[in-house]
């Protein structure tokens, strides 16, 4: 080189390419992984929505119990408001009925209490509960992919 | 020399690769419908009152969302960028974010029926452009469908009554034009109808690469093609022979909605709300608009028609009805007239029942006056043919021409055509003797030229011997 850049660091073309190459593998390596991981969890599926509107406040005066055979939960209304239970065993996957004291499975004799807990049978985890919540149209969801703490009720009559 | 070339080259060349590869990346974590979405949530949050809205404005889920339709085979992603379809704050707001007009969603869920079953359109794509897909370059066959033709959308699902009762009355309007426009006494649709047109089954959903686009004014979609065509068919299909039979720009809009609704395919049964009631049977008349009139128009005059190079007669003028039994009438309708655009009608060739034709006949027949003429009491052609030579030279050739084929620049139809090599004595001789009233036919018996029975047997036997000389004339 000249003699301007003879004050500074002496820095061969040599090391230039080297440190060039290396740092140019590194970034596309992290670039090429970050793209794999983000490739693992698909943006949208062929498949139903988890979440899914049931109706208007309305349609659940308190007392009610619904079950939505296609949509695979129970939708309870008390005075303390709205819980939905889903109604797929969690031993095998068969829908249990609503009964007196809580749910039973017709398919191993499973039963749970009515707040889902396993009270008999093999199967190996309480009913989860679901997230419910409001649509900006005034209906009422449901979140399926969504678990909520036994015991969370929404209030529905603002 | 060249070293330094090729250097300049590979860094040029490694930069603009970069700035590509940089450009593609940015692209891609910024698609279209992100600006539109979170120009959504700033309009959201400046509508939004109340505790429960701001936190809905808030919580706008930015990554593709799209609406799964199992049963339909769709898969609709129009909600990405239509961000305000259910909300009520979005009354008023701009396209795209504006709420649904009507309560329509109400008792069509977007969840259970996605936008694009009635709106048309390429519910997969993520941008305007391919999802409208109105431009041909988008290869998208069912583009976005104009709001003047919606209510043929409805029709997968919903009978014309119904529709009708809820406002959607385009389909039966447009229907109307069907039906008395005449468009099947050329177009065949399920099996019945004319042969000079194309059949229309499945026309509503056929793929826009069969539309010949090359002389559609406005955008090149199906829609566009088939009102532009009512228009004016030739201007759209030059060699076309279609009849032009509508006034208005409104009718070919309400024929085209009703065009739209012949499809070829059919909506899941969970959907449909399709009343079965009893089809109402039509009557003459109406089988007559159905069928006759897109040529024969009213019936009371025959017309050269430039098109068909022919003059097609007058059906209903009394004169002709006068001649021509019922009979006749229902042979001529059933097996058509060989050489010209009348098709056979009869159940095996265009598809009218033997009831239908009944119906035809006995609405025609309504205009044949009670009194019948004089019988020749002929039932072969006996005349002196040398003597009809004359009779013809003087007294026909100048309408109908000396080689008896009428024709364009002439007032008489041709002779020589088998409508008349095969018509009944009676028939012919009757028309010549009585004439034919609404045409330049005038009567050549006693009532007008005063020709004998005897020389209108003699030029009716020499009409039959003419041979056609060459081509018919154009
Ligand atoms: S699936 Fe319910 S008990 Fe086995």
């Amino acid at each position: 080189m000249s003699g301007e850049t003879q004050g500074k660091r002496k820095f061969s073309r040599r090391d230039f390419l080297g440190l060039a190459t290396i740092w140019a593998a590194v970034i596309s390596g992290f670039t090429v992984l970050a793209g794999v991981f983000r490739m693992t969890k698909a943006n949208v599926y062929y498949e139903d929505s988890k979440k899914f509107k049931i109706g208007k406040p309305e349609e659940f005066p308190i007392g009610t119990v619904k079950q939505l055979d296609e949509k695979r939960v129970f939708i309870f209304a008390s005075n303390d408001g709205l819980h939905a239970i889903t109604s797929v065993c969690t031993h095998l996957g068969c829908i249990v009925a609503a009964t007196d004291w809580g749910f039973q499975c017709p398919c191993h004799g499973s039963q749970f209490n009515s707040d889902g807990k396993v009270i008999a049978g093999p199967a190996p985890r309480p009913l989860p509960w679901l997230e419910v919540s409001r649509h900006v149209d005034g209906n009422l969801m449901v979140d399926a992919s969504k678990e909520v703490k036994p015991g969370t009720k929404v209030k529905i009559y603002l | 020399m060249y070293q330094r070339f090729y250097t300049a080259l590979l860094i040029v060349s490694s930069v603009a690769l970069f700035i590509f590869t940089l450009m593609a990346g940015y692209r891609e974590i910024t698609p279209d419908y992100k600006s539109y979405k979170s120009e959504y949530r700033d309009l959201f949050r400046s509508k939004a009152t109340g505790e429960f809205m701001k936190k809905k404005a808030e919580s706008i889920d930015f990554s593709v969302q799209q609406v799964y339709l199992g049963k339909l085979n769709r898969i609709d992603r129009c909600i990405n960028c239509h961000l305000g379809v259910e909300n009520p704050l979005m009354e008023d707001a701009e396209v795209p974010f504006k709420m649904h007009s009507g309560n329509y969603l109400e008792t069509h869920p977007v969840a259970e029926f996605g936008c694009t079953v009635c709106h048309y359109g390429q519910g997969r794509a993520t941008n305007a452009e391919d999802a409208h897909g109105t431009d041909r370059e988008t290869h998208w066959d069912w583009p976005i469908l104009p709001l003047k033709y919606i209510d043929s959308a409805c029709a997968q699902c919903h009978d014309q009554e119904m529709l009708a009762e809820n406002g959607a009355d385009r389909v039966l309007r447009g229907e109307k034009q069907f039906v008395e426009k005449g468009c099947r006494g050329c177009h065949k649709v399920n099996g019945i109808g004319g042969v000079l047109g194309k059949a229309l089954d499945g026309i509503g959903t056929q793929p826009r690469a069969y539309f010949p686009m090359r002389y559609v004014q406005g955008d090149k979609t199906a829609y566009t093609w088939l009102k532009e065509h009512f228009d004016d068919p030739r201007s759209i299909v030059p060699e076309s022979e279609m009849r032009i039979v509508l006034l208005k720009d409104e009718d070919a809009d309400l024929l085209t909605t009703y065009i739209l609704t012949i499809r070829a395919d059919e909506m899941p049964r969970d959907y449909r709300r399709i009343r079965t009631g009893t089809q109402e049977v039509p009557g003459g008349e109406e089988l007559y608009k159905m069928y006759c009139i897109a040529c024969h128009t009213t019936g009371k005059y025959s017309v050269y028609d430039e098109i068909f190079k022919r003059t097609i007669p007058a059906i209903m003028n009394p004169t002709f009805l006068r001649v021509a039994d019922d009979n006749q009438l229902r042979r001529f309708i059933e097996d058509g007239r060989a050489n010209t655009q009348m098709t056979d009608w009869k159940e095996d060739a265009a598809g009218l029942t033997d009831d239908e034709i009944g119906r035809i006949v006995e609405f025609l027949a309504k205009s044949r006056p009670a009194k019948r003429g004089k019988l020749f009491g002929r039932s072969i052609f006996d005349g002196d043919t040398a003597r009809g030579r004359d009779i013809y030279e003087t007294r026909c050739a100048l309408c109908h021409g000396e080689d008896g084929m009428g024709g364009k620049n002439r007032l008489g139809i041709s002779l020589v055509t088998p409508v008349v090599k095969e018509a009944d004595p009676e028939f012919l001789l009757q028309t010549v003797r009585d004439g034919r009233e609404g045409t330049p036919m005038i009567p050549f018996g006693s009532s007008g030229i005063n020709l004998s029975d005897q020389d209108i047997l003699d030029v009716v036997g020499y009409v039959r011997t003419i041979k056609p000389t060459a081509s018919p004339k154009e």
